[in-house]
């Protein structure tokens, strides 16, 4: 009895998932207008004014999607909001067209070599628009019934009941389908469609006659008719995927499920030959579109001497994406290498690459950036918090001022107060050390650190 | 004669006989096969299945236009969605005089059920009053000749679940399947049991 009460809590928080607040989740775009001159404070976004409008000028290239396989370095201080500007980039460029985020540590995998997993991160960040002929199911829902064996344990079992004005039907629903329901939250009085194939579902709206159901609905509720007809349709749909899909979906005999499985391991070269010449071919007919989209690479100076001849090449190829690279390096080793170049990238890739600086914020920026994220992170803070805060960032970094807010609201929350106030603010500087602060700490007490007794023999490098 | 006969005279054919039965595959090289198997008492079409080449996928299944479908085992582990086992289900027959449909599993009463035909798809249109049922069904045959259809030649009985369509074919319809009989006789099939004894295992 209890344990059947406990899963029915477990479904409950299954159902009703909380968003989590990322470090950039208050970026909603790069906050231009529409001459691509940037706003101060839009979107998320504040000062580094020249950066973003550079930025928006990469946007523009990218959404004419004429010219291929262009480099754009994003370099500047730690904190000064490199991974903002290409976070921005991502979201103002819109869900159709592929943008892939990787850190340049990423590549190096036991499982496969450094430029299959450079040449991957490429291919994925080049969309492929196709029209295909699907077989989708459109229905309003009128039950769904998913049960769990009485152990907890085992497979679900699953059934959906739809209807059209004409007809009525039970589907029975595999694993992963009863996992999508759940997700999307479908119930009874919805009006889906579902991709037969892929599994794909989407919410068209709620039938008009559950309009009654509630008094109350959210703003975005959609009422639509209940669909005619048969349930089951052909339809031509016009889908995006990326040539790395492509690659995975035709390099093995499982073909797509590979790519739920996650173990793509190593593609043949030929296979990708074949594809490419298979996509011009239907970009010929007109059968197919390429959306060549942006490949982000964030510590690009982690990335070898190798990588950066791999780039050099895979640049010059006309399906090409555009590379964001995002470094705080200056100059520096490139590894692998023992020679310095400017930011740890080769200079004949530098010279083949646009350079966005990013400068440090002013303090009128902090705050401006500190109350969007007091908002983003559902905190209130009197003024003169937000001062003291701006002058903590100020002294010490953004991010550790950031991390600020979320501490100091809980200490504020102890107390039972509304705002967090300078006190709260203080308490938590005196709690937790800032960076500088650690060094200095350490600096006093070294001696009584552990295995302090070694005598130094050599120092670290550090670079 | 029609168009549709020229292709499938000028198709890639091959068959082979297995018992009674003849079957004969059709390459029509633009990427789209087909199948018929001929059962050599009736001279009756039994099966018939379709394959397309799709631009994603490498190869899809076989999608069957007439005959039972094919088995299909462990489809638990590789469904995502699939109707109820005792949901309606439509398989198709051609016999002699007419072409036949069977939607097994329809519970209600005869007078729910209505078909109609719908001449611009060159489809039947099975309704019930309840609402509960409603099924658009293609009749490739007539479409592929371009023969149109007629309300008249529509009947259907119910009987231990299972509405029966009947259509009776038009004498164009019969002329085509006669000729292309004809046709299908002279492809020399491959002798099966010889090929297999010839067979060597490397």
């Amino acid at each position: 009895m209890a344990a059947s009460a406990a899963a029915k809590i477990a479904e409950v928080r299954e159902t009703t998932r909380v968003e989590r607040i990322g470090a950039h989740s208050h970026i909603r775009g790069l906050g231009l207008v529409d001459s691509l001159e940037a706003r101060y404070v839009s979107q998320g976004m504040v000062g580094q004014v020249s950066a973003r409008r550079a930025a928006g000028i990469v946007l523009q290239m990218v959404r004419e999607g004429r010219i291929a396989g262009r480099a754009v370095l994003l370099a500047g201080q730690p904190g000064t909001g490199k991974t903002a500007i290409a976070t921005a980039l991502a979201t103002a460029l819109g869900y159709d067209t592929p943008f892939t985020s990787m850190a340049g540590s990423e590549i190096y995998s036991l499982e496969m070599s450094k430029t299959e997993a450079l040449t991957q991160a490429i291919r994925k960040s080049i969309g492929v628009r196709i029209k295909e002929e699907s077989e989708i199911i459109e229905g309003e829902v009128v039950e769904v019934q998913i049960e769990r064996p009485a152990t907890g344990l085992g497979t679900k079992v699953g059934k959906l009941i739809l209807k059209t004005t004409d007809m009525e039907t039970v589907y029975d629903l595999g694993g992963k389908m009863i996992d999508s329901v759940l997700k999307e939250k479908v119930q009874s009085g919805d009006v889906i469609t579902i991709d037969k194939a892929t599994g794909k579902i989407t919410r068209l709206g709620r039938s008009f006659a559950r309009a009654r159901d509630y008094d109350a609905t959210g703003q975005q509720t959609r009422f639509v008719q209940c669909p005619e007809g048969e349930l089951q349709k052909r339809k031509e749909v016009v889908h995006t995927v990326t040539l790395h899909e492509i690659d995975v979906i035709n390099s093995r005999t499982h073909g797509f499920l590979a790519l739920f499985s996650g173990d793509t391991g190593e593609i043949k070269p030929e296979v990708r030959e074949q594809i490419n010449g298979k996509v011009a071919e239907w970009r010929e007919e007109g059968k197919a579109e390429i959306i060549p989209g942006v490949l982000f690479i964030d510590e690009v100076h982690m990335l070898d001497i190798e990588c950066f001849s791999f780039l050099n090449r895979a640049l010059e190829n006309e399906m090409a994406p555009i590379v964001i690279m995002a470094t705080n390096r200056g100059i520096t080793k490139i590894r692998g290498t023992n020679y310095k170049s400017p930011h740890g990238i080769p200079l004949d890739l530098l010279d083949r690459t646009i350079i966005i600086p990013t400068k440090p914020y002013e303090e009128k920026e902090l705050k401006e950036i500190l109350s969007i994220r007091c908002e983003e992170e559902d905190c209130q803070m009197t003024d003169n918090a937000l001062t003291v805060l701006t002058r903590i960032s100020k002294e010490t970094s953004l991010r550790y001022g950031m991390q600020l807010i979320m501490t100091s609201s809980l200490i504020a929350k102890k107390r039972k107060a509304q705002e967090v106030d300078v006190e709260d603010i203080k308490r938590a500087y005196q709690l937790f050390y800032d960076e500088a602060r650690s060094v200095q700490f350490l600096r006093e007490y070294q001696q009584e650190f552990m295995f302090n007794e070694l005598e130094e023999e050599e120092k670290m490098e550090v670079n | 004669m029609s168009d549709w006969f020229t292709k499938l005279k000028n198709a890639k054919k091959s068959c082979i006989i297995d018992g009674n039965l003849k079957k004969i595959h059709y390459d029509f090289g633009d990427g789209k096969e087909m199948v018929e198997e001929y059962d050599l008492t009736t001279n009756c079409v039994t099966r018939r299945a379709w394959r397309y080449k799709k631009d994603l996928k490498s190869e899809s299944a076989w999608e069957i236009e007439v005959g039972d479908p094919e088995p299909n085992y462990n489809v638990e582990e590789k469904c995502m969605i699939r109707e109820d086992p005792s949901q309606p289900f439509v398989s198709r027959r051609i016999t002699k005089k007419s072409l036949e449909w069977r939607i097994r599993n329809l519970p209600y009463p005869v007078d729910v059920y209505s078909v109609t035909i719908e001449k611009e798809t060159y489809s039947l249109i099975v309704r019930t009053s309840n609402k509960k049922y409603y099924k658009k069904v293609l009749i490739p045959d007539l479409e592929r000749l371009g023969i149109q259809l007629e309300q008249e030649n529509v009947s259907f009985t119910h009987k231990f679940n299972t509405l029966i369509i009947t259509y009776q074919k038009p004498n164009k319809l019969i002329e085509f399947e006669k000729a292309l009989f004809e046709e299908i006789k002279q492809i020399q099939p491959k002798n099966y049991a010889e090929d297999v004894n010839n067979c060597k295992p490397s």
